[in-house]
């Protein structure tokens, strides 16, 4: 049986939920987990032209649901943009950064590292799962 | 570049509300706007010493990666959805 679908089913034997609730949970999770499970399981293996962030919450028995897809070419653009930006303003933001406790040099962050990450990124999946919150990243 | 937008929203109460926004008509209508736009985006590259050609180079591939794109978030019965096309 789905881990989730337990977990809804265990919060209806303990009470936490009612009989309504539970069977619009999991028609929720039946509607959002078949396109999410084929593209996990059966998506082709070209290449990859989205990122998809799929993210599933249950906050006092109501679902919520993120679904975002961007377009990895978007995020190459982005990257071309980001090296544009001048080089005081990196130094401020590093300044603000090491003030909030990030010691983080943007300067030496260059672009052609960023672009080998988004070319990289098609073969990530990141995967959480926590009894009220399920967060899917993965490329299709 | 961007062919349309399509906004949704569903409450609990009330009718949806469904918007479909296509891109290029509003660009034209809005060309003045556009056209200021640019024009002080150049100079703020121009302030800042960053090539102008490679900023609107790079805008414009942003503008053009756009469609595609979709948000969908749920919470509490009430839905929004934009997807770019």
């Amino acid at each position: 049986m789905n881990e989730q679908r337990k977990d809804i089913l265990d919060m209806l034997a303990e009470g936490k939920i009612t009989a309504a609730e539970a069977e619009r949970l999991i028609a929720a999770l039946e509607r959002d987990q078949s396109p999410a499970a084929s593209s996990l399981d059966a998506r082709p293996k070209g290449k990859a032209k989205y990122l998809r962030l799929m993210v599933h919450t249950l906050e006092g028995g109501e679902p919520g649901r993120v679904d975002v897809r961007v377009p990895l070419q978007l995020l190459r653009a982005g990257v071309q943009l980001a090296a544009l930006i001048p080089p005081q303003a990196l130094d401020r933001a590093n300044a603000e950064l090491n003030k909030s406790g990030v010691p983080f040099d943007l300067t030496r962050l260059k672009p052609e590292h960023l672009e080998a990450l988004v070319e990289h990124l098609d073969e990530m999946t990141v995967e959480v799962d926590q009894p009220d919150t399920t967060v899917r990243v993965f490329c299709e | 570049m961007p062919q349309s937008v399509t906004v949704r929203v569903e409450r609990p109460e009330g009718r949806p509300i469904r918007i479909w926004v296509p891109v290029l008509p509003v660009v034209l209508v809005l060309s003045p706007v556009v056209a200021l736009a640019v024009l002080g985006a150049a100079v703020a590259c121009l302030v800042y010493r960053v090539s102008v050609v490679r900023a609107l180079g790079a805008g414009w591939r942003v503008v053009s990666a756009l469609p595609g794109t979709r948000v969908d978030i749920e919470q509490d019965r009430t839905a929004v959805l934009v997807a770019i096309r």
